[in-house]
């Protein structure tokens, strides 16, 4: 049995976090709307992914205050202090999760009505659930603190990545058709929002091997990990 | 027996012996295997610990741990408690401080001492509190080198400036931190190489607690200081090295569990029980 002699500051900490993590979840969600609406031209999902977004801007912004706070007035060290370190970076991190997700479903609605291609709307599928399931794994390794799951992450993100790459030549083979071509050329900045989800989940990977180990890890492509980065 | 001319504490003045830079390895102090007794109580046990000269090193740990015995076994305070003693080595500047021709007085000259409350001599005026050093030495100083020795020494306590107009007021007329700053000058105006504090800030309010820190700062830049703290920011804010104390139960002797750069001890500590300590969970 462990006392805790610093408790209303742990239970503190850990209301924030939940209330943190709550927004990646929100944000995982947003991803496969946000894809949906692109990918069946549905600009009503779209609106609903831009409000979703005012409730992660919300809770960014009275985390951001209550973490503050629980700074000064905590003062934490060790172990408390590397997580409150942490939770500041993923409010900002899942924050701008959320604005790639509105990123998306504006592009959806700006390409309201124009034909589309199906052979680009599977990638952009592939790479949203790709993408999802990086989230939900990064998740999943910052809550088991499973320093070994958060280095798998770059791995899964390397077909994101590769995804992305493919989607220019996509754009260049629809050239001759302008109209397809103004579609395509808005889902290029889909692919990169997606690329750019990715990297994020990779980032929360890092968080999550800083937050056991304490040392501050750049993962390369394989999940080594780059120290002092 | 050692003759007292390897090791002549006595007459190493501080008008002819600037700070020594440390020992020959680099360690202003050095224990070893240092076991701390109350008479057949063992307090503190197996501490082996370098300080660097010219930094600022702090000890922290819970009550009980026997980080305040620790300090006082480095300038020979310990042993004036009846049935109190050491086991093992303790160095200043590589020489033996408990070798059998050494003069524990001249040993607390060379290493001085700041306590948890101010305590200045309350009969004497703040002139005399700081040269109270020298008159326990018994040195006979010309009026101009007495007043060159007072207003340096409260120059460097950071209090020349308040005081300087009423130095024949008592000590006792000073504010808590500025008694406190009035024993910081007491201690170095014997020109010490190391300076302890036990708790020096205890007593004291935020703003003199903050007076002291950075007057800590421009004392290290000559002297060696260790301080014991409960205040975990504090020993954050000022020192450059930290160890960490604990006790695993009444009546068991309080060990050095870890030592380490500041910034390691307060970010990422190696032992479990720094952790536990530093966060306040303990099991």
């Amino acid at each position: 049995m462990t006392a805790d002699a610093n408790v209303h500051f742990h239970d503190e900490m850990a209301a924030l976090e939940r209330r943190i993590l709550g927004m990646a979840e929100q944000a995982e969600k947003m991803v496969g709307m946000a894809v949906n609406s692109v990918i069946h031209d549905d600009p009503g999902l779209a609106d609903l992914v831009i409000g979703m977004d005012d409730e992660i801007d919300r809770v960014y912004l009275t985390a951001h205050h209550d973490w503050t706070s629980l700074m000064a007035r905590g003062q934490p060290l060790g172990a408390d202090l590397r997580r409150m370190t942490v939770l500041l970076q993923l409010n900002a991190i899942f924050e701008r999760m959320g604005d790639q997700c509105v990123n998306i479903a504006k592009i959806a609605k700006a390409n309201a009505g124009l034909p589309r291609v199906d052979r680009v709307c599977a990638v952009i599928r592939e790479m949203g659930d790709l993408v999802r399931e990086m989230m939900r794994s990064a998740l999943g390794a910052y809550v088991r603190e499973d320093v070994d799951e958060a280095r798998l992450l770059p791995t899964l993100d390397e077909p994101v990545d590769r995804l992305n790459a493919s989607m220019y030549k996509e754009a260049v083979a629809v050239r001759a058709d302008p109209s397809i071509l103004e579609w395509a050329t808005r889902v290029l900045m889909v692919s990169r929002a997606l690329e750019r989800l990715g990297d994020q989940a990779v980032d929360l990977g890092e968080m999550t091997a800083y937050l056991v180990t304490g040392e501050r890890v750049e993962f390369d492509e394989s999940g080594i990990m780059l120290r002092d980065a | 027996m050692t003759s007292q001319t390897d090791f002549d504490l006595s007459v190493t003045m501080t008008d002819d012996a600037p700070p020594q830079a440390g020992s020959s390895d680099g360690h202003a102090i050095e224990t070893t295997d240092l076991d701390i007794y109350y008479g057949e109580f063992k307090a503190v046990e197996g501490v082996s610990l370098r300080v660097e000269p010219r930094s600022i090193t702090a000890v922290i740990g819970p009550s009980g741990c026997g980080k305040s015995t620790f300090l006082r076994t480095l300038n020979r305070m310990h042993e004036v408690i009846p049935g109190a003693r050491v086991e093992g080595r303790v160095k200043l500047n590589g020489r033996d401080l408990y070798a059998a021709d050494v003069d524990p007085v001249a040993v607390r000259r060379r290493v001085g001492m700041v306590f948890q409350r101010p305590n200045p001599f309350p009969t004497m005026s703040i002139y005399q509190n700081v040269l109270a050093g020298h008159r326990l030495n018994s040195r006979r100083l010309a009026r101009s080198e007495a007043d060159e020795i007072v207003e340096k020494s409260l120059r460097g306590a950071h209090l020349w400036e308040e005081v300087k107009d009423r130095l024949d007021r008592p000590g006792s007329s000073l504010s808590g931190g500025q008694q406190q700053r009035l024993c910081i000058a007491r201690a170095i105006a014997v020109e010490p190489d190391v300076l302890l504090m036990d708790e020096p800030c205890s007593a004291l309010d935020p703003i003199s607690t903050l007076a002291i820190e950075q007057l800590m700062f421009d004392l290290k830049e000559t002297y060696t200081i260790v301080i014991v703290t409960h205040n975990m920011q504090q020993a954050a804010r000022v020192s450059d090295r930290t160890a960490f104390f604990n006790v695993e139960g009444p009546g068991r002797p309080g060990r050095l569990v870890e030592v380490d750069e500041t910034d390691r001890i307060f970010v990422n500590p190696s032992k479990q029980a720094t952790q536990d300590y530093i966060t306040g969970r303990f099991g």
